[in-house]
């Protein structure tokens, strides 16, 4: 796509105006610069302009302009991503949806609610809290980001091992799709007639076009949480004892791990209460029924004791278990006391290889002269590798992002995949063949022409590409279960 | 050189594995008679049999356990049966990952099985386990009254693997249990009815089986109570993993006599039960009623087919998808629509997910102007209050007159664009499923 | 990618923006934690009005990526400095520091009209460094207020002929109070019964002439919990106003000249009951650091300095207490809650009043657009937030909003007053003073 000249850039901006209002573009130079990036800044890419409609109507009425124009749009909410996914990769028109940010309907009888794109996420659970309700995905930027972000990368959080990602509390979209039409996929009631085309929207990346309303469920907070703190002093046994809750017929809300270089980091922070010498800890959450509690707690803190937990711990009161997910939930942001500059990888793998991996994962990162931080969600054995650098020595940049492609293959390698949450976007288009053939590609591009014919809407992301930024060359792997003959490719 | 499909067919999996004449009467859907059934022992037969049918051009009709074979409208052109039965083994089942990746021809009985014996379960209880199949539960995205906690097919299925229209193979999602890698297409395969592709694999998320369960039943004196206690139920403390409501017909069919029914499950630990009836029992009392014996293993077993062992001499299914509050006035209005017009019917609900089954009884089929009227007034119900209605099972001649299928929407115009990308000669199930797809 | 924007420059040496550091900025990992808590952000959306947006703009700016346009200028401008962003922000970016350096920047470049520039030197100059013009500037307010000037101006609707944002500077004018209290307060204030500590008290500047009576109120709840007050001669301003509005030369030297005034006494702890000043004090010893002469007596000063509250309920309240039999909400003063990250200990001293009902206020610790002079400078963002802040303080239904800081008052009580709601706003310590008794 070639870059839009100055002169059809003066003569939109006053079009744009039209449709938003003045005060709803950007396309000063500076201004647009903020947008570069979301939140890894190993990618930018720069906008034409920013608009922020109030509106569906104007979202689809910008996307027609956009369409006129043979522009490339993408929309865009916190910029709290992790994967390049809300830039303009080739330009055009960014469709910041934060002005979009209204709970538009609550049905506490029917448990549902009717939000705006732009609303934060924690914001809905705030709204329905007083009423003893919550939103379930809770990502760890919750506070932060919005539900458009999470719908588009169907995000999930740490209590996504007991509750489900964004996908299983969507039951409805009303989406302005790529060529402007405004039509509602799924709806209020559980069952819609035909494909399931709202389970395709959710996690599609922002590829199938843009949600303007969204009926998500709301549910009843359970009427007790318990937390427990388990301390290790190996990363080993920790791993281990993850499994061990799991084999003991205990489907926890929430199993985090956190590692030793993020405890410091964390508790520079918030001084949240993890020790700092261990060599992990584990966040166990159970919630429910009050009655049974205690009894779900001791499980797992024989499951613990019984794998080398060196101390148990269960959260007192409402303020320290806040606390110690304080702790858990600003981890990425707080390795910026440790280090002027991480890449969060987010693979996942079987929760079994939990401690081969986790060995191999440092061993990489070693071998390229780095540091990891591990904070990540063990239960659902989704990783997050965090590689510490300086972006301003020489040649450090490049070598995370050969240690984290090589993480990448690890994970796929023992049969897992290479995003959990993230998202694929500008970061992982090249890895996609790690677990995916061509043939799937091909379905892959297949649904998204259904969608999005003309690939204006958010061009450049999920399918890896040869004019990709050249960090990593890489080939097609057989899949695990491809090599086990549990799957053929043609 | 094997010329005609037949032919080709038994040159791919052997002519035990392709049935002819009569032997095809068991695949026989409103009197139409496919030209041939094939069942292939491996996904590599599949997909060669996929190509012979693409190179002819005969239309595929996948077939798992034929528990749905009756579900939309007859093929345009019933063309070849691809049985899955021989595609029945369980691949892998890692206990300590809570995953397992099964064949399609796998039924929902044997998986359970094998899964029990490693202290998990799939959260998934369809009608007709015995014969229905992994395959064909995806494909129709069946579901039982579990699913009021733990969700459908859509909620449990994270990697699927699918031979397409042009025989290729083709894998979405994967074997953990967290995946954004690229689109969610196990959900598209969900519920399509076979008419995107075939699925041959499919891996799920699998839970530790409870310590103990137990299912309760509510005597009501009406409907509307009924509905009463459920919002109760819905807005309390309790964690119900099933929350039925039946009518007096369907609560017969368990056994339970009452004006209305609900039927609330637990599951846990003994003790989170027990405090659970117990407040069920309060509840029920708010609502002038009370909870009855836990239902035994049979009546349990029968919860899912409540309404339609009800009706022996059922004239229709109809399925409706509402909102939770609205399922007691569904079933109230609807009930009396059938009895205004002379006509019986029985009605059960997923309640708390708002999926209603209505069964309409007819003492012969020559009734089936006032069957339709009927049927249409039902859809009306559900449509009036932003809901849906399928019908589910009819004689043809009913189907005829009431679309099988609820209206798409502007979201149909997609559904179709899918349909033409990954089907494009449109060989896979032609015409069964909403909207001609 | 085939629209990378330009590369940011690799810069060698510590980031500075016109001689002052802004190496913090190296902090930020851009993960946007921050940006829901930013009242400008939630009320525009625009990425460059968040904290992470205005973060890049000072790293940009160090770096030579961007100039010091006409919108880079508006966007700084725009910041409140409430630092809601510091409370959430995980990797410990100092923004407070951040937005000060780059204000300065501001000022330096862009200094603005004729008329602004006279009316900055008139407060962060004159003013605010002069205690006694303080005084006399108070005296001619309080003539044109009571004289009916002030009613005929708003009557005839001369007001709306100002300038620029002159007609919002009008209608925030504080009310000023009779000569009584504005007089100084005694220079020793003995403790009731056995003496707990011994205390230096800020009087302030614009506090002591506005509020005298908080702070005599001060002195007395002090007093009557065994401390001895002592209420050091000669400091004027502490600084805060001209850090937060970009006069960092004259911050440095009222900085000094404060704390020179205190360190005659020997005291537990200095305390301060205007929560701006107190959060800027307690940083003198950042903003001294590179200063030999003055970095260790800054840091030294820094960390005896207490907020009123703070510093109360370390031990509890001594009875007896008399009931308040009132309703109340407490509003946090972001340099209070974010500034000096306090709390929890104006509601435990809440708590121990007895009669008294306190319900929680939704977004307590979000700026009321007060912010210093951010009321005057950017009207139309201070009048969002007041309106959103009053919306909330009615909604909780209570007769009093408590909240610890001279600027909120102020901003709260004219909200109130144009939605023509009776609803005090108090000081903490006026609620505590009643509690304690005379």
């Amino acid at each position: 796509m070639a870059p839009l000249s100055n002169d059809r850039k003066r003569a939109l901006r006053p079009e744009l105006d039209a449709l938003v209002g003045t005060d709803g573009v950007l396309s000063d130079p500076d201004e647009l610069l903020v947008y570069e990036s979301d939140g890894l800044t190993l990618f930018r890419a720069l906008a034409d302009f920013v608009v922020f409609p109030r509106s569906a109507e104007q979202v689809a009425a910008v996307v027609k302009l956009a369409n006129r124009e043979d522009l490339p749009f993408v929309a865009r909410g916190a910029g709290t991503g992790l994967s390049g996914g809300c830039l303009p990769a080739e330009g055009g028109i960014v469709l910041s949806l934060m002005r979009m940010n209204r709970v538009l309907e609550v049905d506490y009888d029917n448990q549902i609610a009717v939000v705006e794109p732009g609303l934060v996420n924690l914001h809905l659970s705030w709204r329905v809290g007083p009423q003893g309700y919550y939103y379930a995905p809770d990502p760890s930027s919750q506070q932060a980001c919005t539900i458009g972000g999470n719908i588009a990368n169907n995000s999930g959080g740490p209590h996504t091992l007991k509750y489900g990602v964004t996908t299983n509390h969507v039951l409805g979209l009303e989406v302005v799709m790529p060529d402007g039409e405004i039509l509602w996929l799924g709806g209020k009631t559980r069952e819609t007639p035909g494909y399931d085309v709202t389970g395709v929207f959710v996690g599609s990346e922002g590829t199938f076009g843009i949600a303007t309303k969204i009926v998500v469920r709301i549910l009843k907070k359970p009427q007790a949480v318990k937390t427990v703190l388990a301390v290790f002093d190996q990363v080993e046994h920790a791993s281990a004892a993850v499994s061990e809750i799991i084999a003991r017929g205990l489907v926890p809300a929430a199993i985090e791990m956190i590692d030793h270089l993020t405890i410091q980091a964390v508790e520079d922070a918030f001084g949240c209460g993890y020790p700092r010498d261990a060599a992990a800890a584990l966040l166990i959450e159970v919630d429910g029924l009050a009655v049974g509690m205690d009894a779900q707690t001791e499980r797992i803190v024989a499951a613990c004791r019984e794998r080398g937990a060196r101390d148990t711990r269960v959260a007192r009161d409402e303020a320290e278990r806040q606390l110690l997910w304080k702790g858990r939930k600003s981890a990425f942001g707080a390795y910026g006391r440790v280090s002027p500059a991480y890449m969060v990888m987010d693979g996942v793998i079987p929760r079994t290889k939990l401690p081969y991996v986790l060995g191999r994962v440092n061993e990489i990162v070693a071998a390229y002269g780095l540091r990891v931080g591990n904070v990540f969600h063990a239960g659902d054995g989704n990783l997050h590798p965090n590689i510490l650098y300086d972006p301003r020595k020489p040649g450090e940049e490049a070598r995370v992002v050969q240690a984290g492609a090589e993480i990448m293959k690890l994970c796929a390698d023992v049969g897992g995949s290479i995003s959990g949450e993230h998202g694929i976007g500008l970061e992982k288009a090249d890895f996609m063949p790690f677990i995916f053939s061509a043939a799937d590609l091909g379905v892959m591009a297949r649904l998204k022409r259904a969608f999005n014919p003309t690939n204006l809407c958010n061009p450049g992301k999920i399918f890896p590409t040869k004019k990709s930024c050249g960090e990593v060359a890489v080939g097609y792997r057989p899949h695990p279960i491809e090599a086990k003959g549990l799957a053929q490719r043609f | 050189m094997p010329s005609t499909l037949v032919e080709k067919l038994a040159a791919v999996v052997g002519p035990d594995h392709v049935a002819t004449g009569v032997a095809l009467s068991p695949y026989v859907i409103e009197g139409r008679t496919p030209e041939a059934a094939v069942f292939p022992g491996t996904v590599d037969d599949v997909r060669a049999v996929l190509g012979v049918a693409a190179a002819l051009a005969v239309p595929v009709v996948p077939w798992g356990g034929g528990t749905a074979a009756g579900v939309g409208m007859p093929t345009t052109w019933s063309g070849l049966v691809l049985g899955l039965g021989r595609l029945n083994r369980i691949l892998e089942h890692e206990p300590g990952d809570l995953t397992v990746t099964a064949e399609a021809g796998v039924t929902i009985a044997q998986l359970q099985a094998a899964l029990g014996a490693k202290g998990q379960w799939l959260s998934l209880d369809p009608p007709d386990a015995d014969r229905a199949t992994v395959g064909g539960v995806i494909a129709a995205n069946a579901s039982g009254p579990r699913r009021h906690l733990y969700g459908t097919a859509r909620d449990l299925l994270i990697g699927v693997s699918v031979v397409t229209a042009e025989g290729e193979v083709v894998r979405g999602g994967g074997k953990v249990v967290k995946n954004v890698a690229g689109y969610d297409l196990p959900k598209l395969y969900i519920g399509s009815y076979g008419t995107l592709g075939i699925v041959v694999e499919a891996t799920f998320k699998l839970r530790p089986r409870p310590d103990d369960e137990r299912f309760v039943p509510v005597m009501l004196s009406s409907v509307k109570d009924a509905g009463a206690a459920l919002r109760s139920v819905m807005g309390s403390d309790l964690v119900p993993t099933v929350l039925e409501l039946l009518d007096a017909d369907a609560a017969r069919a368990l056994g339970v006599t009452a004006a209305a029914a609900l039927v609330v499950g637990f599951d846990g630990l003994t003790e989170q039960i027990d405090w659970q009836a117990t407040e069920l029992a309060r509840i029920a009392a708010a609502h002038g009623g009370r909870t009855g014996a836990a239902l035994g293993g049979g009546a349990t077993a029968r919860l899912a087919t409540a309404a339609r062992d009800a009706c022996p001499a059922a004239a229709s299914v109809m399925r409706l998808s509402v909102l939770p509050t609205q399922v007691a006035e569904t079933i109230e209005h609807g009930g009396a629509a059938a009895k205004a017009r002379g006509l019986t019917s029985a009605w059960s609900a997923h309640a708390g997910v708002g999926v209603v089954t209505a069964v309409l009884a007819a003492p012969d089929v020559a009734r089936a102007t006032d069957i339709a009227a009927v049927l249409g007034e039902w859809r009306g119900v559900a449509r009036a209050g932003g809901g849906f209605a399928t019908l589910e099972w009819a004689p043809l001649a009913v189907k005829a007159s009431v679309p099988v299928w609820d209206d798409l929407g502007a979201a149909g115009r997609v559904m179709q664009r899918i349909k033409a990308e990954l089907d494009p000669n449109n060989l896979l199930n032609p015409g069964r499923f909403v909207g001609g797809m | 990618m085939t629209h990378a924007t330009t590369e940011p420059t690799a810069a060698t040496g510590p980031l500075t923006l016109g001689g002052l550091s802004v190496e913090g900025v190296n902090q930020c990992v851009h993960c946007g934690l921050c940006l829901a808590s930013c009242p400008t952000f939630s009320e525009l959306g625009t990425e460059m009005d968040s904290p992470r947006g205005r973060i890049f703009l000072i790293k940009s700016l160090a770096e030579g990526r961007m100039t010091m346009s006409d919108s880079v200028v508006s966007h700084l401008s725009l910041c409140l400095d409430c630092r809601a962003c510091e409370t959430v922000c995980p990797a410990g970016v100092p923004y407070g520091r951040l937005i000060e350096a780059a204000k300065a920047e501001v000022e330096r470049v862009r200094p603005g009209s004729l008329a602004r520039r006279i009316f900055r030197w008139l407060n962060f100059g004159l003013l605010l460094r002069h205690p006694a013009l303080l005084r006399f500037f108070a005296l001619k307010l309080r003539f044109y207020q009571t004289s009916g000037l002030q009613r005929l101006v708003r009557a005839t609707g001369f007001a709306r002929l100002l300038p620029g944002t002159l007609p919002a500077w009008e209608a925030l004018l504080p009310r000023i109070p009779a000569g009584a209290s504005r007089a100084p307060l005694p220079r020793l204030i003995p403790a009731d019964g056995a003496r707990r500590a011994r205390v230096a008290l800020l009087e302030g500047c614009v506090q002591s002439v506005v509020f005298g009576d908080h702070n005599r109120a001060t002195a007395r709840v002090l007093a009557k919990n065994g401390v001895e007050v002592v209420v050091p001669a000669g400091p004027g301003c502490c600084g805060a106003l001209n850090a937060h509005g970009g006069d960092h030369a004259g911050a440095v030297e009222m900085a000094k000249t404060t704390i020179a005034a205190f360190e005659r006494d020997d005291v537990d702890a200095i305390v301060v009951n205007t929560s701006g000043c107190g959060a800027h004090m307690k940083a003198y010893g950042h903003l001294l650091e590179h200063d030999a002469a003055w970095a260790e007596r800054a840091r030294r000063f820094a960390a005896t300095v207490q907020d009123f509250a703070e510093f109360l309920a370390r031990e509890p309240l001594r009875g007896p207490l008399r009931p308040v039999p009132i309703t109340v909400t407490y509003h946090d003063p972001c340099h209070v809650v974010h500034g000096q990250k306090i709390r929890r200990q104006p509601r435990e001293l809440l708590a121990q009043i007895p009669g008294l009902t306190v319900v929680d206020l939704p977004e307590s610790d979000w700026c009321c657009g007060s912010a210093g002079i951010y009321n005057l400078t950017q009207p139309e963002m201070a009048t969002r937030l007041l309106e959103r802040k009053v919306a909330h303080v009615l909604a909780t239904g209570a007769e009093a909003v408590v909240t610890a800081n001279p600027g909120c008052i102020l901003q709260i009580q004219q909200g109130l007053a144009a939605r023509g709601r009776d609803v005090r706003v108090m000081h903490i310590v006026e609620l505590l003073d009643r509690a304690c008794g005379p």
